[in-house]
C-alpha cells in the first residue's frame, strides 16, 4: 500500500522532472507575432478564414500565406490590429453578412408531413429533404441559429432565422451547416453581380424581369412605407428605374400570380412611383459603394448599357470613364424615343444620378478617331468595355467618314463589309479569315472572301457537325477550296496589339454542356463577324510579356458571360442576337447586359475566369411554380388598363402621354394586392400575419 | 527465428489490433477519410508504439513487479505513455522538424490511443521478453497502419459510389470495416 503511493508518486515527480527539464532543453523558439497574432484574433476557431482555427490562421497570417483581413470574424479592428502588428497596411474588405433565403415558415409554407424528430434541420434533411413541399424551404429547426459562433442568428416568430447584422461578422458558419443551403452570406456587391438561379427562391415576376430586380421585396418595402429601402432594392439590380417606369414594357406583370385569379400588381406604375417619389425629393438615394480600388475602366458608348456598366463599376469600386460620340449622354433612350413617352427631364436626373456614383464621361470623343481601345488600354486604362450596343452613332455623326470604324483592325461587321463591296471598295483581308457563323451567312461569304484573296477561311458554328446546313457538311471537297469548318466550336477571346487583331482562341462546346470545352488559338488577319452592330467586347491588357513597351500593349478581351448547361451563351460571341449579349429591343435587356458585362470584368480583376452559372433561372427549362393559387381575395387594380389612359384610341398605347403615375395612398394599396410570392409559396388570406421580406 | 517471424504474422495479420481485437477504432474511423493523414497516423503509431512498448516493459519489470505493484499496471502505464508522448513531442520539433511536421498532429491524438495501451498490456500478458516485446509493439502497429491505409483506400472509393443517403459517411464505414474485419477473419488458425 505504501509502497505502492511512493512508487506512483516516485514514477510521477520523476516524469515530471523529465517533462519540465525537456521542455528546458528543448525549448523551441516560436515567432512572438504568431503569439500576438493569435491574441488579436477572435479565438472563436470559426473557420471563416479556412484555415482550421484562429492558431493556425494566425501562423498563416505571419507566414505570408493568409491576409491579415482574413479574419471575417473580426471585422475591421481585427484586421487593423493584426496590420498593426505584421506592419503593413490592411486592405478594405467589403463586409459580408449571411442572408436567409426562405420567406415562408414551417407555418405558413405547404408540407409533406408533421415533422417530430430530432430538432436539427440535418436530422429532418434525412426524412425526405424534410417536410417543406419546396425543395428550398427553410426548415426552420435553427440548426443555424445554434452554430453561430457570434450569436448574431435568432429564430423568428415565423421559424425563420433572424440575422442581427450588428452581431453578425460572415464568418460563413451557418452557410456551412445549413443541409438546404439557404442561408448564404451576400454583401452589396455580390448581389449586384449576381443571377437568380433555379436553386434559390425567387417569384416568377422577379425570374421573368430582364434585369432581375427583386419584385416581391420592393413592393414589401412599398407596403410598409419603406419607399427609400424600396429603391435601393431595385438599383441593385436596375439602375434606371425612372426611365423604366416609363417605358419598360414589363414582362414581369404577365407573368405575376395574380393573374390566375385577377389582374396582374402594377408592378411598374410601382416601381415609377418610388423613383417618382426620389426625382420629387430633388435628391438621389444613394446606395453602398464599395470602396474605391484605384482600377481605371474605360466604357465606350453612352447608352442604357453604357451608363448601367459605368454605374456598377463604380459601385463595385472601380473609376469608370464613359466615352460617348454624342454631345449628350443617353443613346437611343435620348435620341430615338420619343419626348411623350420618356420625358427629357427624367432622363437627365437619371443619367445626373449615375454620374453622381462617381462616373466620369466624355462626350464628342469618337471611337476610330479620338481613341481605340488600343491606346486606351495604353493610357493607364485597366480595361475597356465596348458598349456600342443599339444605335452606331460614329456614322450618323461623320457620315463622311470612311472604312468600317472597328474598334480594332481586323474585325469586320458583315454588313459594313457588304456595303463596302456593293460601292465596289477593295478590301484587304489578308490571308487568314475566320467567319463566325450564323444560319444564313456561310459557305458563299466564305467564298467571296476567298475571292477577296484569303489564303484560308475558317466557318467557326456552335452548331453540332450533324446539324450544319448541308453546303457544310462535304468537308473534304471544302478543304480543297481552302475553306475549314470548325463545328461545336465558339470563340472564346480575340488576342492584338494596339489596333490590330492578332490572334483569336477557339473553344469546343462540352456536348453535354457542362465543362469548359478545350481551348486553342488561331492566327488571324480577319474576322467576320455576321451582325449588323459591334459586339459588347471586354479589352484587359495581356501581362503576359511585361517587358514589351508600354505604348504597343497586347491586349484580350474577356469573355462576356458564360452560363451551363447548354452553354448558348458561352463564348465572346453569345446569343440572344449573333454577337451580342443583348439585342436592345428593351431597355431592360441592355441593362441586363450592362450588368454581366460588370461581372465579367469583376470576376478579372477578383479571379480568373468568368465563373459559370450552373442553373441560370432563365435558361431553365424546369422550375418549380404553382398553376393555380388558392385563397386569394380579388382586389382591383389601382392603375386602369393602359388603353384606357386616353380613351379607346389604340393610339394610346403607341403614343401616350406621360401619365401622372400612381399617388401615394394608390401606391400603398396596390403594394397589398401582392402575393409576396416565392418558388411556391404566396401570401394567403387567412394567413396574414408574420410576413418578412 | 522461426518464433520471432511467426510472432511477427501473429500480431501484423492473425490479432490484427484494429480488424481483430477492435482496439483503436477512433482513429480507424477518424483519421481514414483521406490517404494522406492515415499514412501520417500509421508511422506516428508504429513510432509511438515501439517507443511505448519498450519503456512500459521497462517500467512493469523493473519496478512494478519486483515491488509488487502489477494491480498499478493500467495507472502507471496510462501515465508513462501521455508523458512518454509529450516528451517525444517536444523532441521531435526541436531535432527533427520535418518529421515533427509529418507526425505532429497525430501524436497527441496517440496520448489517449487505447491501441497502444493495449498493445502494452498484452506485452505483459503474453509474458513477452524485452525483444519480443518489441518485435511485437512493432507487428502490431505495422498491422494498425496495414488495416488504417487499407480502409482509407477503400473509403477513398466509396466517396466515387452512390451510396444511399442513409449510409452515408460513418454507417458505410462502419460497414465496411466489419467486412475487412471478416475478410481478416480467413487468417485465424495460419498460426
Amino acid at each position: 500500500m505504501v509502497g505502492g503511493f511512493l512508487v506512483m508518486g516516485g514514477l510521477g515527480v520523476a516524469i515530471g522532472l523529465c517533462l519540465a527539464l525537456a521542455s528546458k532543453v528543448f525549448y523551441v523558439y516560436v515567432d512572438p507575432k504568431i503569439e500576438a497574432v493569435e491574441e488579436a484574433l477572435p479565438g472563436a476557431n470559426c473557420g471563416g478564414c479556412g484555415y482550421p482555427g484562429c492558431s493556425a490562421n494566425a501562423a498563416a497570417i505571419v507566414a505570408g500565406q493568409s491576409s491579415p483581413s482574413s479574419c471575417v470574424a473580426g471585422g475591421p479592428e481585427v484586421a487593423a490590429e493584426i496590420a498593426a502588428v505584421m506592419g503593413v497596411e490592411v486592405e478594405a474588405r467589403e463586409p459580408e453578412f449571411a442572408l436567409p433565403g426562405c420567406r415562408y415558415g414551417v407555418q405558413e409554407a405547404d408540407l409533406k408531413y408533421l415533422y417530430e424528430g430530432i430538432h436539427d434541420c440535418r436530422a429532418a434533411m434525412l426524412l425526405g429533404g424534410g417536410a417543406k413541399e419546396c425543395p428550398i424551404g427553410c426548415l426552420g429547426l435553427g440548426t443555424c441559429v445554434r452554430a453561430c459562433p457570434f450569436g448574431a442568428l435568432s429564430m423568428g416568430p415565423d421559424n425563420l432565422p433572424v440575422v442581427n447584422t450588428d452581431l453578425c461578422t460572415g464568418c460563413g458558419t451557418c452557410e456551412r451547416i445549413c443541409p438546404k443551403h439557404i442561408i448564404t452570406l451576400s454583401s452589396a456587391s455580390l448581389r449586384i453581380i449576381d443571377e437568380y438561379q433555379v436553386d434559390e427562391c425567387t417569384a416568377p415576376c422577379q425570374r421573368s424581369c430582364p434585369t432581375g430586380i427583386n419584385i416581391p421585396r420592393f413592393i414589401y418595402q412599398i407596403d410598409h412605407g419603406n419607399y427609400e429601402g424600396a429603391l435601393l432594392t431595385i438599383k441593385e439590380k436596375c439602375p434606371l428605374p425612372l426611365i423604366c417606369g416609363y417605358i419598360c414594357p414589363a414582362p414581369c406583370e404577365l407573368a405575376c400570380r395574380r393573374n390566375l385569379i385577377d389582374e396582374p400588381v402594377a408592378i411598374n406604375p410601382l416601381k415609377r412611383f418610388v423613383a417618382d417619389y426620389e426625382m420629387s425629393a430633388g435628391k438621389h438615394v444613394d446606395p453602398y459603394k464599395a470602396e474605391d480600388n484605384d482600377r481605371k475602366i474605360a466604357v465606350i458608348g453612352g447608352g442604357a448599357e453604357g451608363l448601367t456598366t459605368s454605374y456598377y463599376l463604380a459601385r463595385l469600386g472601380y473609376q469608370p470613364t464613359l466615352f460617348e460620340a454624342k454631345p449628350e449622354l443617353g443613346g437611343i433612350l435620348r435620341y430615338v424615343i420619343s419626348e411623350d413617352r420618356l420625358p427629357r427631364e427624367v432622363l437627365d436626373h437619371e443619367i445626373q444620378g449615375i454620374l453622381n456614383m462617381g462616373v466620369t464621361a466624355k462626350t464628342q470623343t469618337v471611337m476610330g478617331e479620338d481613341f481605340t481601345p488600343g491606346s486606351l488600354l495604353s493610357d493607364d486604362y485597366d480595361a475597356v468595355v465596348l458598349t456600342s450596343g443599339g444605335i452606331d452613332s460614329r456614322k450618323i455623326l461623320r457620315p463622311e467618314a470612311k472604312g468600317f470604324g472597328p474598334p480594332f483592325q481586323g474585325l469586320f461587321l458583315l454588313l459594313d463589309l457588304y456595303n463596302a463591296l456593293d460601292r465596289g471598295e477593295k478590301i484587304d483581308l489578308g490571308e487568314e479569315v475566320v467567319i463566325v457563323h450564323n444560319l444564313s451567312e456561310g459557305l458563299g461569304l466564305a467564298r467571296t472572301c476567298r475571292e477577296m484573296g484569303a489564303k484560308r477561311v475558317t466557318i467557326v458554328s456552335k452548331l453540332d457537325a450533324g446539324d450544319l446546313p448541308p453546303e457544310l457538311v462535304d468537308t473534304a471537297t471544302l478543304h480543297a477550296e481552302g475553306i475549314q469548318v470548325l463545328p461545336s466550336t465558339t470563340v472564346s477571346f480575340l488576342e492584338g496589339t494596339g489596333n490590330h487583331l492578332e490572334r483569336i482562341g477557339l473553344e469546343t462546346i462540352d456536348p453535354r454542356g457542362d465543362e469548359f470545352g478545350e481551348t486553342s488559338i488561331l492566327n488571324v488577319d480577319a474576322l467576320i463577324f455576321p451582325g449588323a452592330r459591334l459586339p459588347e467586347l471586354v479589352f484587359v491588357r495581356e501581362e503576359r510579356n511585361p517587358e514589351a513597351p508600354s505604348q504597343i500593349r497586347r491586349w484580350r478581351t474577356l469573355e462576356t458571360f458564360r452560363t451551363f448547361p447548354k452553354g448558348t451563351q458561352n463564348g465572346v460571341f453569345s446569343s440572344p442576337e449573333p454577337g451580342r449579349l443583348s439585342d436592345s429591343s428593351a431597355v431592360v435587356k441592355s441593362i441586363l447586359s450592362g450588368r454581366r458585362l460588370c461581372r465579367a470584368v469583376h470576376t478579372h480583376f477578383t479571379e480568373e475566369r468568368v465563373a459559370p452559372i450552373d442553373n441560370l433561372v432563365w435558361e431553365a427549362d424546369a422550375i418549380l411554380d404553382v398553376s393555380e393559387v388558392h385563397h386569394v381575395k380579388s382586389l382591383e387594380r389601382q392603375q386602369p388598363s393602359i388603353l384606357d389612359v386616353e380613351g379607346d384610341s389604340e393610339s394610346a398605347w403607341i403614343f401616350p402621354k406621360p401619365w401622372p403615375g400612381l399617388n401615394e395612398p394608390a401606391a400603398r394599396t396596390e403594394a397589398q394586392r401582392c402575393l409576396n410570392c416565392g418558388l411556391i409559396c404566396y401570401r394567403k388570406n387567412e394567413n396574414e400575419t408574420s410576413l418578412k421580406a | 527465428m522461426g518464433d520471432y517471424i511467426l510472432l511477427i504474422v501473429s500480431c501484423i495479420f492473425v490479432n490484427n489490433i484494429l480488424l481483430m481485437q477492435y482496439l483503436g477504432n477512433c482513429p480507424f474511423l477518424g483519421v481514414s477519410k483521406r490517404m494522406e493523414t492515415a499514412t501520417g497516423m500509421a508511422m506516428a503509431v508504429i513510432f509511438v508504439l515501439v517507443m511505448a512498448g519498450a519503456i512500459t516493459w521497462i517500467v512493469n519489470t523493473l519496478l512494478l513487479r519486483p515491488f509488487g505493484l502489477e494491480y498499478l499496471r493500467t495507472l502507471a502505464f496510462i501515465l508513462v505513455i501521455a508523458s512518454l508522448v509529450q516528451l517525444v513531442e517536444m523532441f521531435l520539433r526541436k531535432s527533427i522538424p520535418a518529421l515533427y511536421a509529418g507526425l505532429g498532429i497525430f501524436l497527441p491524438l496517440i496520448t489517449t490511443n487505447c491501441a497502444v495501451m493495449g498493445v502494452c498490456l498484452i506485452n505483459i500478458k503474453e509474458e513477452y521478453g524485452f525483444v519480443q516485446a518489441l518485435i511485437a509493439s512493432f507487428s502490431y502497429a505495422v498491422g494498425f497502419g496495414l488495416a488504417l491505409i487499407l480502409f482509407a483506400g477503400v473509403r477513398e472509393r466509396i466517396l466515387l459510389a452512390r451510396v444511399p443517403k442513409p449510409l452515408q459517411d460513418t454507417s458505410i464505414g462502419l460497414v465496411t470495416a466489419g467486412m475487412i474485419s471478416l475478410a481478416f477473419f480467413a487468417f485465424k488458425g495460419m498460426v
